[in-house]
């Protein structure tokens, strides 16, 4: 029972979205308004019973995790933000995670996004039992990373040889790295509404598996 | 009328119409069932090959990085794998970067352990196998002969048995998640006291055999967003742990240059990807048939069409109607 | 207090942070357990900083009656709601067919088929769009076209109709020339992920200090 006018409520909701696409109309703005308001009660909930309760709250009420009250302050101390005369005590732990995150990225990131990358721009353009494509697509690659970063290299004029050509080379490179992740992204979005469909013909009207 | 006008009024057609084709190709194959096979790729077939190749000594992070906007694609994606280290007897943590993405882990398990869903696994809470926990009786094998020497019979149509704390940890959602990733290195447990069901996770048997990341064989996160290549930057980059991306379609191009470093062994790109894993897990046996993903390939094929065929149209119309010639007409052409 | 305090904060820690990766030592290695048990706690009360700015702007305009203010009552019921309920009937968090419950029911049968919808609109604007706005205006949008039709094609199994050079186009589109522009953002955006970092950390970049005070 349960089950069954949730998913009719579910389906209501989902149809009523979909009127929109005729004409905007007040259902679709109540649904626009609830899911914010839901989202963001549900993250409180989450928050508080997942994190806050059982990593601060219960220890400090067990007595013998004093040292927890340090992170407690300085996270209440966001909520000054909202009285204006003490607002900038809140600086105090957004400058605490602000500086930490970004110490604690700056390595691994350069890692991940930098170095590794140009490991990976370093192969071999041919090796044994290679097919032919293998070999072309290891010479469109490399070239094409370094055309391509010239094309966003700003600080030289984009002429000559090697700036000219290389940053034409690199916009014809970028150009069919849009155009795939164009495709992509309208498989995306059709797989979106494949979703829809079946819930509403599957889990609500149960007219396919 | 002249010819121009027709071109023009085709390229003014009401968008109403091209929304109405759209929905039409979107019903039909489902009616129709072409039922077109997928053809797997390497990208999927490593992660499937990798997961194949652990077992119950083994664990996986299975990471809910998405939000219900794009459940459609990431959710097949996490189930798949989910049963097919379930099948396995491969434990597997779950966790979630964000809140709304806790419920879609919840959603998930509440697919997966569903009696009414094809191939459900026989789920057992935490508390209900405490006696035989505190027996020491822990081992998979050993378990599902002690709980079954009780009385207790697998349901029709289920799988097999799933034991909280022993196959799975629904650990959900921790603020601050890149952070949360770079804790796990050290410990799972100061992340997450208590799971998404409020069990002491210092307690489960899984836990105690794989304390941190660094105990963990691979993580696979499937995101809407770029909170997937947190676990690239904070996992494999600081501990070396595999990672695998089950990614939407919108953004799994921007990760091949990870596929070609290997930091990640293998990517489940939208619907597509989730597909293919689960074409790699009927014809395997693991399930008894493909599921939502595969079954949305049909409409996949025939709304692509649709779409370029529009492309096509709206090109002839422009340059047959000698519009790339003059200057914009209205509705921004 | 105000402004020298939390850039300091920020020095100290952004450099102490990168010190520690460098030097496993157990010290820093305990300096980054305390870190990353303390930061998600700290962490967590931000919400309240969305929650607060979510009260006072919707709060503000019921006050005043502004236009469509009474959806307003929309976002704040729920958003005041949900916590409630979560804390008179705890177990309803855990979600689930065992326990159903009001906070369960608007999470999974009115959040997400909202959500999932609203996204999935989408799908009807990209094919609005496709016929609209996707013009072979230039080669190079010629060739994003191309590009983006073979991968298209490629990517479902109709594409296997056209042969099966068709799919393998696609797939050699996306590991090699795609890979190469995409590698190339990558590193571009990782520069300046790591010039924003040091700017941060050095205080040269401060917008982050807001109005909050002077």
């Amino acid at each position: 029972m349960y089950e069954t006018i949730g998913i009719w409520v579910g389906a209501i909701f989902t149809l009523a979205i979909y009127s929109f696409l005729y004409k905007e109309n007040s259902i679709y703005r109540l649904a626009e308004h609830l899911v914010v308001g839901i989202s963001a009660g549900y993250g409180m909930a989450i928050t508080y019973q997942i994190t806050i309760k059982p990593r601060l709250v219960d220890p400090l009420l067990s007595g013998d995790h004093w040292i927890l009250l340090i992170p407690g302050i300085l996270g209440l101390l966001y909520i000054t933000r909202f009285i204006p005369r003490i607002s900038w005590m809140s600086r105090y732990p957004i400058g605490f995670y602000m500086g930490t995150a970004m110490g604690v990225g700056f390595p691994l990131t350069m890692k991940a996004r930098v170095l590794r990358q140009l490991e990976g721009a370093m192969v071999p353009l041919y090796q044994s039992g290679m097919a032919w494509y293998e070999v072309t697509g290891n010479v469109v690659m490399i070239l094409g990373t370094l055309a391509a970063l010239i094309y966003f290299f700003f600080s030289k004029p984009h002429k000559g040889l090697f700036f000219g050509t290389g940053s034409k080379i690199g916009i014809w490179v970028i150009m069919v790295g849009f155009g795939a992740t164009f495709g992509f992204t309208v498989m995306g979005r059709i797989s979106l509404l494949i979703g829809r469909i079946q819930y509403l013909l599957g889990d609500w009207l149960h007219v396919i598996e | 009328m002249s010819a121009v006008n027709i071109w023009e009024r085709m390229l003014n057609i009401d968008r109403r119409w091209i929304f109405l084709g759209i929905g039409i190709v979107s019903i039909v194959p489902f009616f129709i069932n072409f039922g077109m096979p997928v053809r797997t790729t390497i990208e999927v077939e490593s992660i499937y090959d990798y997961v194949d190749e652990l077992g119950s000594e083994n664990a996986i992070f299975i990471s809910f990085d998405f939000a219900p906007g794009t459940q459609a694609e990431n959710m097949p994606m996490a189930v798949a794998v989910m049963r097919h280290a379930f099948y396995n007897d491969v434990p597997v943590f779950m966790t979630a970067n964000w809140p709304l993405h806790h419920g879609m882990m919840l959603a998930a398990m509440e697919y997966v352990f569903n009696p009414t869903t094809e191939g459900f696994y026989q789920d057992i809470d935490f508390d209900d196998w405490r006696e035989l926990r505190e027996a020491g009786v822990t081992a998979k094998g050993d378990l599902v002969d002690a709980w079954e020497s009780q009385g207790n019979q697998l349901p029709d149509g289920a799988m097999g048995w799933v034991f909280e704390g022993r196959d799975y940890a629904a650990l959900g959602y921790a603020p601050v998640f890149n952070l949360v990733i770079l804790g796990m290195t050290i410990s799972i447990e100061t992340q997450y006291p208590i799971d998404a069901h409020e069990n002491a996770l210092g307690e489960m048997p899984m836990l105690q055999e794989h304390k941190s990341l660094r105990e963990v064989d691979l993580t696979l996160t499937c995101s809407g967003s770029a909170a997937c290549e947190w676990w690239i930057t904070y996992a494999r980059e600081k501990i070396g742990m595999p990672v695998a991306f089950g990614v939407t379609a919108v953004s799994a191009t921007d990760y091949f240059p990870y596929l070609q470093t290997g930091q990640v062994i293998g990517q489940m790109g939208g619907l597509r990807g989730a597909a293919e894993y689960e074409v790699l897990l009927a014809e395997n046996g693991i399930t008894s048939s493909t599921d939502k993903a595969f079954t949305g390939m049909d409409v996949q094929s025939v709304a692509h069409i649709l779409i370029i065929l529009l492309i096509i149209m709206g090109n002839i119309a422009f340059f047959a109607g000698g519009f790339h010639k003059k200057a914009l007409l209205k509705e921004g052409r | 207090m105000k402004r020298t305090v939390p850039l300091m904060i920020v020095m100290v820690g952004g450099i102490l942070m990168i010190l520690q990766y460098f030097i496993p030592h157990q010290i820093s290695q305990t300096v980054l357990a305390y870190y990353t048990d303390w930061a998600p706690i700290i962490l967590a009360f931000a919400l309240v900083l969305g929650v607060g700015s979510l009260t006072r702007i919707h709060s503000h305009k019921i006050r005043r009656k502004a236009k469509n203010w009474q959806y307003s009552y929309a976002v704040l019921i729920p958003l005041f709601g949900m916590p409630i309920l979560a804390h008179i009937w705890p177990a309803s968090l855990s979600g689930g067919m065992d326990s159903p419950s009001i906070f369960h029911f608007l999470f999974m049968h009115v959040q997400v088929p909202i959500q999932a919808t609203m996204f999935s609109l989408l799908a009807f604007y990209i094919a609005s769009a496709a016929f609209r706005a996707f013009r072979a205006k230039s080669a190079l949008a010629t060739l994003l076209l191309l590009a983006a039709v073979v991968v298209m094609l490629g990517q479902v199994p109709i594409g296997e109709l056209f042969g099966r050079w068709l799919p393998e186009t696609g797939l050699w589109i996306l590991r090699y020339p795609n890979l190469a522009a995409k590698r190339a953002i990558m590193l571009g955006v990782g520069f300046g992920m790591l010039a924003t970092n040091l700017k941060i950390i050095f205080g040269v970049e401060r917008n982050w200090l807001g109005g909050a005070g002077k």
